[in-house]
C-alpha cells in the first residue's frame, strides 16, 4: 500500500525532470568509476613509477627520478628481449593449439550425442581449477623423480627418465602442455555456446542447398561465430600475457629464462631484486605490446564494427 | 554497615595495589602483561615446533603472541612492507641472514643497543656468549667489515633462532656396502660420487633451481675450495680457477645425482635424500631432525653425520635466520622480552626437545649424547664461514640474476665452464658500478 503512495508520488514528479538526459550518465558512473579506480589508477602509477627508482622499505617521496634512463635501461637490456620473445613463443603455441583444439572439440561434440553433457563437464574441469594447484599437479606430474610421467614413460615404452623442468626445451614444452590442459576448455565453451546459438534456418537451409559436413563448418557455421572466435583469442592473448602463477609454481621461469615469461619477468625484478621503478617500465611496455596486438586483431576483425553494422 | 564497607573496600585496594607493585618487582613481564606481540616468522620445521615454547612463553609472562607464519621466501617482500609503514603490524621478525644488510641499510630494525642498556629487561642469566658466535655474528651483527662480517663498527640487531652451518650427511648402509670411506676432503668426495655413480647409486642430492637456489649449490662449494665471490676490493672474481672448479664440481653432482637437480629447491633436494634416492647430502644440518621424522623420512637410522669435507681450507654455510624488533614497533620492550626467552638457555632446550635447532654452544654440548649430529655440528662451527657469500643490499639481484643463470647453464649444459663464469664476472661488476662501489678506486 505504502509502496504503491511511493509510486504515485514518484510518477506525479516525473514530467519535471528530463530522465532522458541525465539517466545515461548515471548509468555509466559507477563502471567510469570502477574503470577509473581499478584499471586508469594502476597503469597511470606504472607510467609515473617508471620515472623513479623505488625499493618497497622506503618513502616513495625518498625515491629519486631517474627521468627515462629506465626506458633506455630496458632497451638495452637483452634479458628483456629473451624473455618477450619466450613469451611470444610460447603465445603462439599455446594460442594456436588451444584454438584448434578447442573449434575441433566444440564442432564434435556440438550435436546431441549420448553422454554429450558429461563429456562437455569433464572438459570444463581444468577452467575450475586455481593456476597454483595447476602449477602443483602439473610441477609433480612432470616431476623427474617421482612424476608420473617418468614413471608411465619408463614402464610402457622403456625411456629414461627425463628431466622435464630441468632442460630448457622441455620445460618450455611442459608449461605449453599445462597452459593446453587448462586452457583449452575455456575456448571450448565459448565456441560451442556460438554454435548452440546459431539459428537453425540457416543451417537447414545450408543442408538443403546440398553443403557437405566440412562446407557447412568452414562456408556457414564458423563464419557465423568468426566474432566470438576472435573474442576468444582476443581474451587468451591478453591472458598469455598476464601468466604468471602456473610457470613460477612449475619452474619459477627457469632453466636460466627459457621459462620466463615477460609477466613472471616483472614479477622477479619488482620482489626478488627490489628494483620497482624498473620493473614498472618494463610494465609500459607489456602495456603497449598487448595494446599493439590487440588492435592489430581489432583491426582484423571488430566484433564491434560487425554487430554494429547489423 | 557504610564505613564497614568502606574498609573493606580501601583494604582490598591497598591489597590490590601491594600485589601489583610486589609483582612488578618480581617479574619483568609484569609491566607488558596483556601486551599482543605480532611475529612474523617463516614456516618451516624449526619455527613449527617452537609453537609450544610461544604458548609457554605467554602462559609464563601473559604476554600474548600472534604469530604470522608465512613461506620462509614470501617473507621479505611483507616484513619490508610491514617495516616501512609509520605504524608496523610487526613487533618481531625472523630474517633470513641474507636480508640483514637491507632492513638496516633501509633503517628498519632496532639497534638491540637500545635494549642493552636496559637493565630492566636484560636477563643477567642469559650468557650471550654462549650463543654460538658464527651465528651471531651472520645473523644480527651489521655494519662490520665489508658491512655485513663481524668488525668493530658493528652493531647487534637480531638474535640467532633457526641458525644453521652446513654438514653432510651419508647413507651408512649404503657406504658399507659400497666399501667407501666417509669423504673428509673434496677429492675423496669426488671419487665416492664417481664410485656411487658407477654402481647406478645416485650419489650427492643437490639444490639445483634456476636462481638462488643453484647459487646457493654452488656456494656450498666455492669456500672450502679456496673461492670467493668479491676480491677486497669489490672486484669481483667468480672467474677465478677456484670458482671454475666449484661449477665443474656442480656438473658432476648434476651428472652423477639423483635425477632432476636441475629443478630442485631444497625441499626437493632433501626429499631426494630422505625418500632413499641418494646416499650423500651436503647441505644445511636441518636434514638430521628431518632424516628422523617418519612421516617424512624412509631412512631414520641409516644416516651417519660428517664434516663438511675440506678443499684447500674448511669453510661450511652460516644461513638461517635470526630474531629482531622492527623499528616502528610498538612494543620493542615485550619484543625484546619475547625474543630473550626463545633464545635463553632453557628457550634454547627446549627447542631441542621440540625437534628445533640450537643456538648454543652448551645446548649442543649437553645434548650430544641425544643427537649423534650434535658433536658434529659443535666442530663444524668453528669453520663455518661468514663470509661465504657477500651479504651486501645487492646480492639478491647478483644471486638471482646473474649467477643463478650462469650456474643453471652450467648444470644443463655441456657449454665450456670458463667463458659462461667471465661472462657472469663482466655482469657482476657492471652492476657494482652501477651501485657505486668502485668510487673509492
Amino acid at each position: 500500500m505504502t509502496a504503491t503512495t511511493a509510486g504515485e508520488t514518484t510518477l506525479g514528479k516525473k514530467p519535471r525532470i528530463e530522465p532522458g538526459l541525465l539517466s545515461p550518465y548515471m548509468f555509466i558512473t559507477p563502471a567510469v568509476l570502477i574503470m577509473v579506480g581499478g584499471l586508469l589508477y594502476p597503469v597511470v602509477m606504472a607510467f609515473y613509477l617508471s620515472f623513479y627508482d623505488w625499493e618497497i622499505g622506503r618513502e616513495l617521496q625518498d625515491a629519486p627520478f631517474v627521468s627515462f634512463d629506465h626506458f633506455v635501461r630496458m632497451i638495452n637490456d637483452p634479458q628483456v628481449w629473451e624473455v618477450l620473445w619466450v613469451t611470444l613463443r610460447f603465445g603462439f603455441w599455446v594460442i594456436t593449439i588451444e584454438m584448434t583444439l578447442g573449434i575441433a572439440l566444440a564442432l564434435l561434440l556440438e550435436k546431441p550425442i549420448r553422454g554429450a553433457s558429461v563429456f562437455r563437464t569433464i572438459f570444463i574441469l581444468p577452467l575450475m581449477v586455481s593456476p597454483v594447484v595447476v602449477g602443483l599437479i602439473w610441477r609433480y606430474l612432470f616431476d623427474a623423480r617421482i612424476g608420473w610421467i617418468n614413471y608411465y614413460l619408463g614402464a610402457w615404452f622403456g625411456i629414461e627418465p627425463l628431466v622435464w623442468l630441468g632442460d630448457p626445451q622441455l620445460a618450455f614444452f611442459a608449461i605449453v602442455f599445462t597452459d593446453i590442459w587448462q586452457w583449452t576448455p575455456f575456448i571450448f565453451i565459448i565456441i560451442i555456446a556460438g554454435l548452440q546459438a546459431l539459428p537453425s534456418e540457416v543451417i537447414e537451409a545450408s543442408d538443403i542447398d546440398g553443403a557437405n559436413w566440412w562446407q557447412q563448418i568452414l562456408l556457414v557455421k564458423l563464419p557465423m561465430i568468426r566474432s566470438i572466435i576472435i573474442i576468444a583469442l582476443l581474451m587468451r592473448l591478453i591472458d598469455v600475457f598476464r601468466g604468471l602463477e602456473v610457470m613460477l609454481i612449475m619452474t619459477g621461469g627457469g632453466p636460466g629464462r627459457s621459462t620466463e615469461l615477460l609477466s613472471l619477468h616483472i614479477y622477479n625484478r619488482a620482489f626478488e631484486t627490489q628494483q620497482l621503478g624498473y620493473a614498472s617500465a618494463i610494465s609500459v611496455l607489456l602495456i603497449v605490446v598487448v595494446f599493439g596486438l590487440s588492435l592489430a586483431i581489432l583491426n582484423m576483425a571488430n566484433p564491434m564494427k560487425t554487430r554494429s553494422d547489423v | 554497615m557504610k564505613s564497614l564497607l568502606k574498609n573493606g573496600l580501601l583494604a582490598a585496594a591497598g591489597m590490590a595495589l601491594v600485589a601489583s607493585t610486589g609483582s612488578a618487582v618480581a617479574s619483568p613481564y609484569k609491566p607488558y602483561e596483556g601486551t599482543t606481540l605480532v611475529v612474523s616468522w617463516p614456516s618451516n620445521a624449526h619455527f613449527n615446533a617452537a609453537q609450544p615454547l610461544v604458548e609457554q612463553f605467554t602462559e609464563e609472562t601473559g604476554i600474548e603472541v600472534e604469530v604470522d607464519y608465512l613461506q620462509y621466501l614470501k617473507l621479505r617482500d611483507r616484513q619490508l612492507l610491514e617495516m616501512s609503514k609509520p605504524t608496523g603490524e610487526y613487533d618481531v621478525v625472523a630474517w633470513v641472514v641474507m636480508w640483514k644488510g637491507e632492513y638496516v641499510n633501509k633503517g628498519l630494525l632496532t639497534p638491540l643497543s637500545e635494549m642493552y642498556t636496559n637493565a630492566g629487561l636484560v636477563d643477567p642469566d642469559y650468557d650471550i656468549n654462549d650463543v654460538a658466535d658464527a651465528y651471531l655474528q651472520n645473523g644480527g651483527v651489521v655494519g662490520g667489515e665489508r658491512g655485513y662480517l663481524p668488525g668493530k663498527s658493528g652493531g647487534l640487531y637480531g638474535i640467532p633462532f633457526g641458525a644453521e652451518t652446513s654438514i653432510l650427511a651419508y647413507r651408512k648402509d649404503i657406504f658399507e656396502e659400497q666399501g667407501i670411506e666417509v669423504p673428509t676432503t673434496y677429492d675423496e668426495l669426488r671419487a665416492a660420487m664417481e664410485t656411487l655413480h658407477a654402481a647406478g647409486i645416485p650419489a650427492l642430492t643437490s639444490r639445483g633451481a634456476t636462481g638462488h637456489q643453484v647459487t646457493a649449490a654452488w656456494l656450498f662449494h666455492l669456500a672450502p675450495l679456496g673461492g670467493r665471490v668479491f676480491d677486497e676490493k669489490w672486484n669481483p672474481v667468480v672467474n677465478s680457477p677456484e670458482s671454475v672448479e666449484a661449477a665443474a664440481f656442480l656438473r658432476d653432482v648434476v651428472r652423477t645425482g639423483p635425477v632432476g637437480i636441475p629443478a630442485f629447491g631444497f625441499g626437493d633436494a632433501v626429499t631426494a635424500f630422505l625418500q632413499g634416492d641418494a646416499a650423500i647430502y651436503l647441505d644445511s644440518l636441518k636434514i638430521a631432525a628431518m632424516s628422523r621424522d617418519p612421516s617424512r623420512s624412509k631412512i631414520d637410522g641409516k644416516v651417519g653425520f660428517a664434516l663438511h669435507p675440506e678443499g684447500t681450507r674448511c669453510g661450511s654455510e652460516t644461513g638461517g635466520f635470526a630474531l629482531g624488533i622492527p623499528d616502528n614497533s610498538k612494543n620493542k620492550e615485550a619484543a625484546f622480552l619475547f625474543i630473550q626467552y626463545m633464545t635463553s638457555k632453557a628457550g634454547d632446550q627446549k627447542m631441542v626437545d621440540l625437534g628445533g635447532d640450537p643456538v648454543r654452544i652448551s645446548t649442543l654440548q649437553n645434548n650430544a649424547d641425544r643427537f649423534p649430529e650434535y658433536s658434529v655440528v659443535a666442530d663444524q662451527l668453528p669453520c663455518a664461514d661468514p663470509d661465504w657469500r657477500p651479504l651486501i643490499p645487492e646480492w639478491n639481484e647478483l644471486n638471482v640474476d646473474v649467477l643463478g643463470q650462469a650456474l643453471t647453464r652450467v648444470i644443463t649444459t655441456d657449454d665450456p665452464i670458463q667463458p659462461i663464469m667471465d661472462d657472469a664476472n663482466e655482469k657482476i661488476r657492471a652492476i657494482m658500478e652501477r651501485e657505486g662501489y668502485y668510487v673509492w678506486n
